[in-house]
């Protein structure tokens, strides 16, 4: 490749990937203010986010809100997909959109009309109000990953286990579930960052009470006075760090150990292509 | 012979479908349709809300502010991320995993951990502002809050959405179509502007479609960062439930920018059919 354009990209992922990494010396600042560079160092951020409730109860928020949208969108979405993939029916189409739906309506929209909708049924500042939207905003993506597992899914080895006699939940439970599992869990891990990451929806139905980490950074962010956002920010980003490398470690290993048997980029590419 | 169905967990496919069918119904069609029924009927029956805002010269210039800003977000994107997906696409597999790694990294981070790392480097404070002092401008230009950090900060939080949209066409592209146009006579140059260009184009028009939707419904970058005179139009929406409370004008606007949303998908079918579009990626 021309050395032209080798530098171009090299300085282009310089600029997508620096400006992130910025958090992390600023979540050990002594200052209040956002100087760059930090005049000092301290782990009070750190100590702040771990220990006010203001935060640590956010942080919890999430966690729950999080894995309550993960069953409730697996319970809809694995049955869906199933439908999707092996009928054809009256409908599937309009199915198949109706799905895909929360994926297209802008999210400030359905934080207005959550926002009077849940007012109304009196689910604003609970738990269930923002599992219940978070689920719906979760579906596509968890879907989109769910029907492609299945269509690439050998429906003989089905057949084999039903002819020699197994029920058809038996056949469920001891084949079809254990081939799909990874999949089952990619969705779910899908749909949990789907809600860990939201910050619109949250931001007006979570409320005080129930306010997600998003939602507390968001208003951290907006007043500018409360320096243990940083701190927040770079756990986050850790967080993602973290995965990251945990994805490409396995390939990395395989690659010394010389059996190259899937492309290094593809872990890389699919999940992040997944999800665009 | 009669076929059986092997059908494991079900026989037919209603029992399957109609849990995900009636919760969508429930909880996101009807929150969705009182949007609607909110425009027209607060705070009486009509399309009042509708006719305020033709005649709102304030709102013309939210939606000016919004196209322009996501005509300029998608072009910036496209122009980052082009040579990252070529880079991607052709260069070795290790610079390859590096460049998507990066993207990666970049996708999965939090836009508001992304905003609140602009801030920093655009503050007052910040290493922008000290270089610029330092090469003599006095008082440095304010870059926070203004339409410039909104748009800088939306097509970097974009830049991912283009790249992958574009490496997924471009990988499939045979690299003897350029290797033969050079072959019979072409400059680098011009194997590139003919023959791989219009190829990687599929990947161009997905990723700008995906990233100028993005744009136009973005709330929390040009919420936080841009200029509180110039908003975008999911900003105006935020301040009407938030400050003035005005529910029948929130649902008017919000219809407006659903509007919008749908028409620019409109287009994208008619043209290239729907279900290329998240089908392009990775699959």
């Amino acid at each position: 490749m021309n050395p032209f354009v080798r530098a171009l990209a090299l300085l282009i992922a310089f600029f997508v990937a620096a400006p992130m990494f910025i958090v992390i010396p600023m979540s050990f600042s002594s200052a209040a203010s956002l100087t760059f560079p930090p005049p000092g160092y301290t782990l009070a951020n750190y100590i702040n986010f771990f220990s006010d409730p203001n935060w640590t109860e956010p942080l919890i928020n999430s966690v729950i809100i999080g894995l309550g949208t993960v069953l409730v969108t697996l319970c809809l979405a694995i049955p869906a997909s199933f439908a999707l993939v092996r009928h054809i029916f009256l409908g599937r189409e309009l199915f198949n959109l109706l799905i895909m739906l929360p994926m297209i309506v802008p999210t400030i929209v359905m934080a207005l009309g959550y926002y009077m909708y849940f007012g109304q049924l009196r689910l604003v500042q609970s738990y269930l109000g923002v599992i219940l939207a978070h689920s719906c905003i979760a579906m596509p993506m968890a879907t989109l990953i769910l029907t492609a597992a299945l269509k690439g899914f050998d429906r003989s080895v089905e057949r084999a286990a039903m002819n020699l006699g197994a029920s058809p939940f038996t056949t469920f439970r001891l084949v079809t579930f254990p081939i799909l599992r990874p999949a089952f869990t990619v969705a779910g891990l899908f749909a949990f960052i789907a809600s860990f990451d939201e910050a619109v929806i949250a931001l007006f139905i979570s409320g005080r009470d129930r306010a997600t980490l998003p939602r507390q950074m968001f208003n951290a962010v907006r007043q500018e006075a409360d320096p243990t956002i940083s701190a927040a920010s770079s756990f986050l980003f850790l967080l993602v760090l973290a995965g990251v490398c945990v994805w490409l470690a396995p390939q990395f290993v395989r690659r010394r150990s010389g059996t190259t048997r899937q492309p290094l980029e593809n872990g890389a590419t699919n999940t992040a292509a997944a999800a665009s | 012979m009669k076929q059986r169905s092997f059908s494991p967990i079900a026989e037919g496919p209603i029992p399957l479908m109609a849990p995900a069918a009636v919760f969508l119904a429930v909880f996101f069609l009807v929150p969705l349709a009182y949007v609607g029924w909110m425009s027209i009927s607060q705070p009486v029956v009509g399309l009042q809300n509708f006719g305020r805002l033709l005649h709102s010269s304030l709102f013309a210039s939210v939606l000016y502010q919004t196209f322009r800003t996501a005509f300029l977000v998608t072009a910036l994107a496209l122009l980052f991320a082009y040579p990252l997906a070529y880079a991607a696409a052709n260069g070795s597999k290790r610079f390859a995993t590096f460049l998507l790694t990066v993207v990666a990294l970049s996708f999965w981070t939090s836009y508001l951990v992304r905003t609140y790392a602009w801030m920093v480097i655009l503050g007052n404070q910040g290493p922008v502002t000290a270089l610029l002092t330092w090469l003599g401008f006095d008082p440095a230009p304010k870059l926070l809050f203004t339409t410039f950090s909104a748009t800088l900060a939306m097509s970097h939080a974009l830049i991912p959405f283009m790249t992958m949209s574009l490496f997924s066409v471009m990988k499939r592209i045979d690299p003897l179509y350029v290797r033969a146009a050079e072959s019979l006579g072409a400059s680098p140059r011009r194997a590139f502007l003919a023959v791989y260009l219009p190829l990687s184009a599929p990947g161009i028009v997905n990723g700008c479609t995906l990233v100028f939707i993005s744009c136009l419904g973005f709330y929390v970058m040009p919420v936080l960062l841009g200029s509180p005179r110039d908003q975008m139009i999911a900003g105006i929406i935020g301040d009407q439930i938030e400050q003035t409370l005005d529910f029948g004008l929130g649902s008017a606007i919000s219809i407006v920018l659903l509007g919008l949303t749908l028409a620019v998908y409109a287009l994208y079918n008619r043209f290239f059919g729907l279900d290329r579009l998240w089908a392009g990626g990775g699959r």
